[in-house]
């Protein structure tokens, strides 16, 4: 039986992407496309941190891949709270089978009591390095989290999860990896002291060599294209008009 | 001179756009109508760091140099669009802040400045009276010495955060004879006995930025909160008025950032007559002054922080900041609102409570006219 | 032996007709392909699905599989694929496929394709097109290595034709000691409803923050749906205010809907949300904010308050 009292160390993998919030008007700026940290890992930070507030953990660490351009983000992440904070140097396009065989070498070594981390990045949306981590660990998953509580001694994790037909409970066997969903919390926002300390923090940069793991991506982004733009329609002046033209022209009433 | 940033410099940038962004801009118009305070806004402010911006790391700040404090207060400008919030913010630090950080004792530094920085506690300014604005030197208010407090009578208008504020700095003259050298400060706690905060003034702008007239009946202050030395007032005022003027309307370029990438926006996506608005000469060129206002706006912004930075002096140069900001902020919403056609009067659209905030700027921080006066001075004439 | 294996997901009474889609691929991809189906007492389901043209339906069929329980059911996809030499593992979008797919490729040691909304050949190999950036860009992706897994929009493909002769089903046969049990059932919401599914309704209405409150997003969204026939859908920000259940959420993170006809009620039009309905062949939003995005791709735009057009409109409907 396993016993424990608090869940210790919480890992929590976060990936850099480009600023979804970023709809600065080109031209009228000199500024450059901003990074942060996924949102949906900055959902996992802050659930990691409540829970360590809670009492039931001691050590958050946050880990990413990436170029060293993504130490801002891990600076982030120390900022939020993080107690360390672990880059995996690798300046290659990788894809998520990639990014899971890494970060497993990198759990193994770390040896968490649970993983929690977005469920998709908002850039890729894949929604798929929880899982196979998972599958590789051989560890329970509990993908889509809107809430975590922990149970028996910290043994296990009671989870809700938001499918397709509505809510889920589950309850899976520690150590797991969770994934988060929107609605688990709405993270704190990274203040200035925080910012300031985090330059104080080390950011640990490891190798894929130093892990023992080489692996290459096996999907490639060839190109990416805009997709053909609706063209705008009309405008209605009355609920009559908009009915006559849903019925007449589209004939879809 | 070379304002690009380091990496420190913009992440801090960064993180003040997105928690201002995300966290400051919810019921702004409902309280402007309402000239409501939001106390949650400011105290997040304070959690966050924006207060403390200036003031060294051992009294609960920040130590930001003064680029880097302004760039950050433009962020805030160009991102929260609750232009009151921002003026009681910097009439905090101006007024309240930097006279305690520079005049005050150690023992008055380490009582005030933590809560000052943190959010918890807030300052205001008392020195404008109903017979003394812009020749402030010539106020009313009297203060006498009994045992061991000073005893204040008069009433002060125009208090910027005079309803909340927990300590307000005072300005009275303990020898009108003396002229300015009789002038002197005070740090006045909220429920003083004989302080009487009164009713709150409605304004045309900033509206949620609380103020009120303030009277002062036997208002008794303890000698330990005499600020600075005697006969310095009048310094002490020049000395963080100078820091106001350089600093106030830093936000003011934001805003103005913010009204211009709108209005660009605006201008492509309206169409009239068969084509966006922008490609017609009178709407583009609108906006072509709104970008040249925007650049030099801010290179006297960051020119004068620099200079202070530099630790030069910087009479004429904050004088010069806060008359062509506050003039260029003022057309910059004219033109907004007029780009926008009747949209740009509605309140909805946030550009009419723009016009009415900018407003201010040429009047308070000593009005528009002054500056001029102040720099024709300092040139000799 | 079936080069492709198609992941079918249902709701213990029927095959769900969206995960049915990605037979469609199966069948542009070329040679054979069989359907798998999880669960238990699915004679009903394996019978239903015979006619898609598959050499064969796989049942796995066992009491520990009764709940859709992701180390479980991946342990066994895995193995079925294996055993029936598939290159590729199919199956539709779903919180059901996403939760169980990924973690069977890594089982499986192959890359997966999340979303694949058309194929196109290359030189001799498959190129797959899938939407990134919530959908406000396309982009082409090469896979290489001898097994891949991929999930399909439904959306993208159009359903099946089941008119093929009936194959056979045949029951997989798996060692239910070795499947892992570290995950366990506690819960699951039931709600009944009488409105058509959202990914498969003709009619959907969105409803967003405007609405207000949950009695009034029910009366006007809900209202406008059941005089349409249609489902009810709602921005993360409705959701977010509890103003709809989570399984209501259209979007980038959501659900992903192409109905005939989407009408957007005070919603303005954030890229996450149109991520999930610009399929839609005609597109209808009401918002009182004339310069709305969602106004830059609605077919018919009608700018007002929904609070007097809404009934307005359930009104004329209903007078036919």
């Amino acid at each position: 039986m396993k016993q424990r009292q608090s869940v210790e160390k919480i890992l929590v993998p976060f990936k850099s992407v480009p600023d979804p919030n970023d709809n600065a008007v080109a031209g009228a700026t000199a500024s450059t496309p901003k990074s942060v940290i996924n949102p949906f890992d900055e959902i996992a930070i802050e659930e990691a941190l409540r829970i360590r507030e809670r009492g039931e953990a001691t050590e958050i660490v946050g880990v990413t891949v990436g170029a060293p351009a993504v130490d801002e983000q891990a600076r982030a992440a120390l900022a939020m709270g993080v107690d360390r904070a672990i880059r995996i140097d690798d300046s290659r396009a990788l894809d998520p089978y990639a990014v899971a065989r890494i970060l497993r070498t990198l759990i193994e070594k770390e040896a968490p009591h649970v993983v929690i981390m977005g469920k998709q990045a908002v850039d890729d949306d894949s929604n798929q390095v929880g899982q196979m981590l998972a599958g590789l660990l051989g560890w329970p998953q509990a993908t889509f989290v809107s809430k975590i509580e922990f149970l028996d001694n910290k043994t296990r994790a009671q989870c809700t999860r938001e499918t397709d037909d509505g809510l889920e409970v589950i309850a899976i066997e520690l150590p797991a990896i969770i994934t988060t969903d929107l609605r688990l919390n709405e993270p704190r926002y990274v203040s200035l002291p925080g910012l300031i300390k985090a330059h104080r923090k080390p950011i640990e940069i490891l190798t894929c060599e130093q892990l023992g793991v080489t692996v290459r991506p096996l999907t490639t982004i060839l190109f990416a294209s805009r997709p053909p733009k609706r063209a705008a329609g009309t405008r209605v002046d009355s609920v009559e008009e908009l009915i006559a033209k849903l019925r007449q022209e589209a004939k879809v009433l | 001179m070379d304002f690009a940033w380091s990496d420190q410099q913009r992440e801090l940038l960064d993180a003040v756009g997105r928690f201002a962004s995300q966290q400051l801009n919810y019921n702004v118009i409902e309280n402007d109508r309402d000239s409501v305070f939001n106390h949650d806004a400011w105290k997040k402010c304070g959690g966050f760091g924006i207060q403390g911006l200036p003031v060294p790391a051992e009294y609960g700040g920040l130590g930001m140099d003064p680029l880097t404090t302004v760039a950050a207060l433009e962020r805030l400008g160009y991102a929260c669009k609750d232009n009151g919030l921002l003026f009681s913010i910097n009439a905090h630090m101006w007024t309240a802040i930097i006279p305690v950080l520079y005049n005050g004792s150690e023992m008055q530094k380490k009582k005030y400045l933590p809560g000052l920085c943190n959010g918890t506690l807030i300052g205001g300014n008392a020195m404008s009276e109903p017979n003394s604005g812009s020749d402030a030197f010539s106020l009313a208010t009297t203060a006498i010495k009994k045992g061991s407090n000073y005893v204040l009578n008069g009433s002060k208008i125009f208090v910027t955060n005079g309803p909340v504020a927990d300590v307000l700095v005072v300005f009275a003259t303990l020898d009108k004879a003396r002229g300015p050298y009789g002038i002197c400060a005070f740090l006045v706690e909220k429920d003083s006995p004989g302080l009487n905060v009164a009713r709150k003034l409605e304004k045309m702008g900033v509206r949620t930025s609380p103020m009120a007239e303030v009277f002062f009946e036997d208002c008794e202050v303890p000698e330990e909160n005499f600020l600075g030395k005697e006969g310095a007032g009048s310094f002490m005022f020049t000395n963080s008025m100078t820091w106001e003027r350089g600093c106030i309307l830093a936000s003011a370029v934001g805003s103005m950032q913010r009204l211009l990438e709108t209005s660009i926006r605006y201008a492509k996506e309206r169409r009239q007559f068969g084509q966006s608005i922008g490609k017609f000469q009178r709407v583009a060129d609108k906006i072509v002054d709104m970008k040249l206002r925007v650049e030099s706006a801010r290179h006297m912004l960051y020119h004068c922080a620099w200079l202070r930075g530099q630790r030069k002096q910087v009479y004429v140069e904050a004088a010069m900041a806060k008359l062509h900001i506050s003039d260029c902020w003022v057309k910059c919403c004219e033109d907004a609102i007029q780009i926008r056609g009747g949209y740009g009067y509605m309140t909805e659209y946030e550009v009419e409570r723009e016009l009415r905030d900018a407003i201010g700027s040429k009047l308070y921080s000593g009005t528009s006219e002054i500056q001029r006066s102040l720099i024709a001075s300092l040139l000799g004439l | 032996m079936a080069e492709t294996l198609v992941l079918i997901e249902h709701d213990r009474q029927q095959a769900k007709r969206p995960s049915l889609h990605a037979i469609t691929l199966a069948q542009r991809l070329g040679g054979e392909y069989a359907l798998l189906v999880l669960g238990h007492g699915l004679d009903e389901i394996a019978a239903s699905l015979v006619s898609y043209g598959a050499c064969a339906v796989v049942v796995a069929d066992d009491p520990l599989l009764a709940e859709p329980l992701a180390d479980r059911y991946a342990t066994v996809v895995a193995e079925a694929a294996r055993k029936h030499g598939a290159k590729t593992l199919l199956g539709t979008s779903s919180t059901f496929s996403k939760d169980v797919l990924p973690r069977a490729a890594a089982l499986l040691d192959a890359p997966m394709v999340t979303d694949v909304v058309a194929i196109e050949a290359m030189d001799g190999s498959i190129l797959y097109r899938r939407p990134i950036n919530a959908g406000s860009m396309l982009a082409t992706v090469k896979v290489e290595g001898d097994r891949r897994v991929l999930t399909v929009r439904a959306t993208a493909f159009e359903a099946p034709a089941a008119n093929a002769a009936p194959c056979h089903t045949e029951r997989f046969t798996f060692d239910a000691a070795s499947l892992p049990d570290g995950m366990q059932l506690i819960s699951r919401e039931q709600r009944a409803s009488n409105r058509p599914d959202l990914t498969e309704a003709r009619v959907v209405v969105g409803g967003g923050r405007p609405l207000k409150d949950k009695e009034t997003f029910e009366r006007l969204v809900g209202g406008l749906a059941d005089a349409l026939g249609g489902a009810v859908g709602a921005t993360r920000a409705a959701v977010d205010a509890g103003m709809a259940p989570n399984d209501y959420q259209v979007g980038q993170t959501g659900k992903i809907v192409a109905p005939e006809l989407y009408i957007a009620l005070g919603i303005s039009g954030a890229v996450q949300h149109l991520a999930g309905i610009k399929d839609s062949r005609i597109i209808v939003a009401i918002n009182k904010d004339p310069d709305a995005p969602i106004f830059q791709m609605a077919t018919y735009g009608l700018v007002g308050d929904l609070h007097q057009l809404v009934p307005q409109l359930i009104e004329s409907i209903r007078r036919g």
